[in-house]
């Protein structure tokens, strides 16, 4: 019974992030903005979210089993849907919904193909889930903030070359994209701290580490730095806006490759 | 059909406009003047840039439309006289394309401005509520009104901004997400920059007005809601402004780059954006390229402006061609519309005939029937008469909507009146004061037999008859 819940509960996922990502497209394809599709495609893109709770539930009620690959990608693409309709509700970040609906659908379908589980250790299960759960959250967050800072470019680049404004106008202004950035980059922080912790001390209790582990560990750290450096230049230099952007951007680079490396290396804990 | 009558920004200058300007609370009393003698039904449509009077006589199609149009005029005339000069008046199928082309904002001094459509509808509610929109004006306005709809939502005739405060404003608001949080600085005085700043204002912006002339500085920044400072104090206001609007007289560059950049640190990476509207320009072009920086100078402005204007321009075409498919779409409805009272007449006539005589046999010889068998006789019936009517209706159809079979169309009327014995009691049509039901397409057969409507036997060609006006009518 839950297992064909789960199976249907795929299927509309799929259904309304594909819906949200149609409209939001749309919404942005259109030489005049609707005040009425962005709200429906934000309604669909809760409609995925609440779609995912259910598997991503069953996967966390089982205790003897460490979380896959699978439970991570779809708690990513959870948490940027969610983090991206909650930062909606009060920024004009519609345009930004043409990202989130795509990736979350893309997290979403791809978690589907990935089963494997990471090596079964003595780790405490609440311990691994915190662990799995802050790296997956933090992850999400930084490609939402990776997100921001691309549009943020964009709309730059198009108010620098001084072109008339008729996309302009349906893109997010500067200033909502800047601190929409610097919000999810304080959000994914402290949870990308205390993943890497978290992640060395059980690499410390594993004892060898493959190469894959390695290079997964060094862009990890390397994200990190690059966040860090981000948010302090930022409160220390006002390094805002373009700088920012760039910085996130390199972050979300070397995040990429840490998700990569674990989808292609499978196993092994974030 | 309706009549035009008026005057626009393409026939009169803003003195002779004025003339003719109507406080809204006057309107409705001067609609009830207006409807009398062979004016039937009427409504204003009055802005700044324009003066219409869209008439119907009480005659329906059957008025004589020079006759309204010079009764039209004449109310016109009365109220400013010495405007006839640059009065136009168009009548029949010219008046709806004129009506269709004002909705869809064509004939507008700015080619696509979203307002008239607005000003139309409010002119056609209080019209209905003041009682002078009736059948005709009900059928024709929200046909406009649908036009110019759909002229908006399948050009980009409206995209993008006409004027340089609106287009600064607009920019203002792709770097800030809430304007009331941020400070406006307009440095000097100028027309253009008190507008640009006027409207930063009213969106909440606070506002520093800054100039060499404290008197005058103190006088602006008083009537603008704002505060008030010395050029001497630009440094500081550097740090603390956000949009700067430069608008002075000074020969030179009173900003050059490396003054917005020492004021970086202190201004914490905020955007700051200069909107430049001195000729000679204020701002040196070196502190566009800064980071965080964008500046605008009135070129900037009006090439955006121009490339708004063209790309409108290019989508008026797409939008004349939308206007006139849905002008032909109406007359064709209406003309269609004209048989629409004998159709009715004659399906009510022959039902009526059946039905007696089913009522006689369920009484006598099918008196054994039950309610089913009774239904499905009554079923077998309407669709006896269906298809019995279909070659009449859809000849009927066929010759009114083609202007060379008028007098084929009236002979075919006249026949179906006399050899059914057709009553015309339908004259008063009940559809005729409902929008809604006057927006049914009439083409559809079936919705066309459920409905009652006016004069059957319509005589006047719908087409267009050229009031003999003085001046400037009939264009």
């Amino acid at each position: 019974m839950i297992a064909t819940l789960i199976v249907v509960a795929f299927y509309v996922g799929v259904v309304a992030y594909s819906a949200a990502a149609t409209l939001f497209f749309v919404e942005l394809a259109r030489p005049e903005r609707t005040p009425g599709a962005p709200r429906w495609a934000a309604r669909a893109l809760a409609v995925g979210v609440a779609m995912e709770l259910l598997p991503i539930a069953v996967d966390l009620s089982d205790a003897s089993e460490v979380p896959s690959i699978k439970f991570a990608l779809m708690l990513c693409s959870m948490s940027i849907a969610v983090g991206y309709l909650v930062l909606r509700v009060r920024m004009r970040i519609d345009a930004i919904g043409v990202v989130v609906a795509p990736l979350s659908l893309a997290l979403l379908v791809g978690a589907q193909f990935l089963t494997a589980r990471g090596p079964a250790t003595d780790f405490p299960h609440t311990l691994l889930l915190m662990h799995v759960a802050a790296n997956v959250l933090g992850v999400g967050f930084f490609l939402l903030a990776g997100a921001a800072g691309g549009f943020y470019l964009f709309q730059e680049r198009r108010l620098k070359a001084k072109r008339a404004p008729s996309m302009q106008g349906r893109l997010p202004p500067l200033e909502a994209l800047d601190m929409t950035e610097h919000r999810l980059l304080l959000a994914g922080f402290p949870l990308l701290t205390f993943g890497i912790v978290s992640g060395a001390v059980f690499a410390a209790r594993l004892g060898s580490m493959t190469s894959a582990g390695l290079a997964r560990s060094a862009f990890a750290y390397a994200t990190w730095l690059l966040v860090a450096g981000v948010l302090i230049l930022r409160a220390v230099a006002g390094w805002r806006g373009r700088r920012s952007a760039y910085g996130t951007l390199a972050g979300v680079v070397c995040v990429v490759l840490v998700v990569g490396i674990y989808v292609v290396a499978g196993g092994g804990g974030l | 059909m309706i009549v035009v009558v008026g005057l626009s920004h393409r026939t009169a200058p803003i003195h002779v406009r004025e003339r003719l300007a109507l406080p809204a609370d006057t309107v409705p009393e001067l609609l009830r003047t207006i409807v009398t003698g062979p004016i039937g039904e009427a409504l204003i449509v009055s802005t700044c840039n324009r003066v219409e009077l869209v008439v119907a006589g009480t005659e329906g199609a059957r008025s004589n439309l020079t006759e309204v149009a010079l009764a039209a005029t004449a109310a016109i005339v009365s109220r400013a006289p010495g405007v006839e000069g640059h009065l136009y008046a168009h009548t029949g199928a010219e008046a709806v394309r004129h009506l269709f082309r004002v909705a869809a904002s064509l004939d507008s001094l700015v080619l696509g401005e979203p307002q008239i459509l607005g000003q139309l509808k409010d002119a056609y509610d209080l019209a209905r509520d003041t009682g002078t929109a009736a059948g005709v004006l009900n059928r024709v306005i929200p046909r406009a009104i649908r036009s110019a709809k759909r002229v908006r939502s399948e050009t980009t005739i409206g995209v993008g901004q006409v004027s340089v405060p609106t287009v600064a404003v607009d920019l203002t608001r792709q770097i800030f997400r809430d304007l009331s949080r941020h400070t406006v600085a307009l440095v000097g005085s100028g027309e253009m920059g008190e507008g640009v700043a006027r409207l930063l204002r009213q969106a909440g912006a606070r506002l520093i007005v800054v100039g060499r002339n404290m008197e005058r500085v103190a006088h602006l920044a008083q009537a603008m809601g704002g505060e008030g400072r010395s050029l001497a104090e630009l440094d500081k206001t550097l740090v603390e402004a956000d949009v700067i609007v430069t608008t002075t007289s000074a020969p030179g560059y009173i900003i050059d780059a490396k003054e917005v950049q020492k004021h970086r640190k202190a201004r914490k990476g905020r955007n700051l954006f200069f909107i430049d509207l001195a000729v000679p320009r204020d701002v040196d072009p070196a502190v566009g390229e800064l980071d965080s920086v964008f500046l605008y100078n009135v070129d900037d402005l009006s090439n955006v402006v121009a490339e708004s204007l063209q790309s409108r321009q290019r989508e008026a075409e797409r939008a004349e061609a939308i206007v006139v498919e849905e002008t032909e779409s109406y007359e064709r409805w209406a003309e269609a519309e004209q048989v629409t009272p004998t159709i009715v007449a004659l399906r009510e006539r022959i039902r009526a005939i059946l039905e007696s005589e089913v009522d006689r046999s369920l009484g006598g010889k099918l008196k054994h029937l039950g309610p089913n068998d009774r239904e499905a006789l009554m079923v077998m019936m309407e669709a006896a008469l269906n298809k019995m009517l279909h070659p009449a209706t859809a000849g009927l159809r066929r010759l009114a909507t083609d202007p060379t079979s008028r007098g084929e169309l009236e002979q075919a009327v006249s026949a179906l009146h006399f050899l059914f014995e057709l009553s015309t009691t339908h004259d008063a049509s009940p559809h005729d004061s409902d929008p809604q039901a006057s927006m049914v397409d009439l083409r559809d057969d079936d919705a066309a037999l459920s409905l009652t409507s006016d004069a059957a036997g319509r005589t006047e060609s719908p087409g267009s008859t050229k009031a003999g006006l003085p001046g400037r009518m009939g264009r």
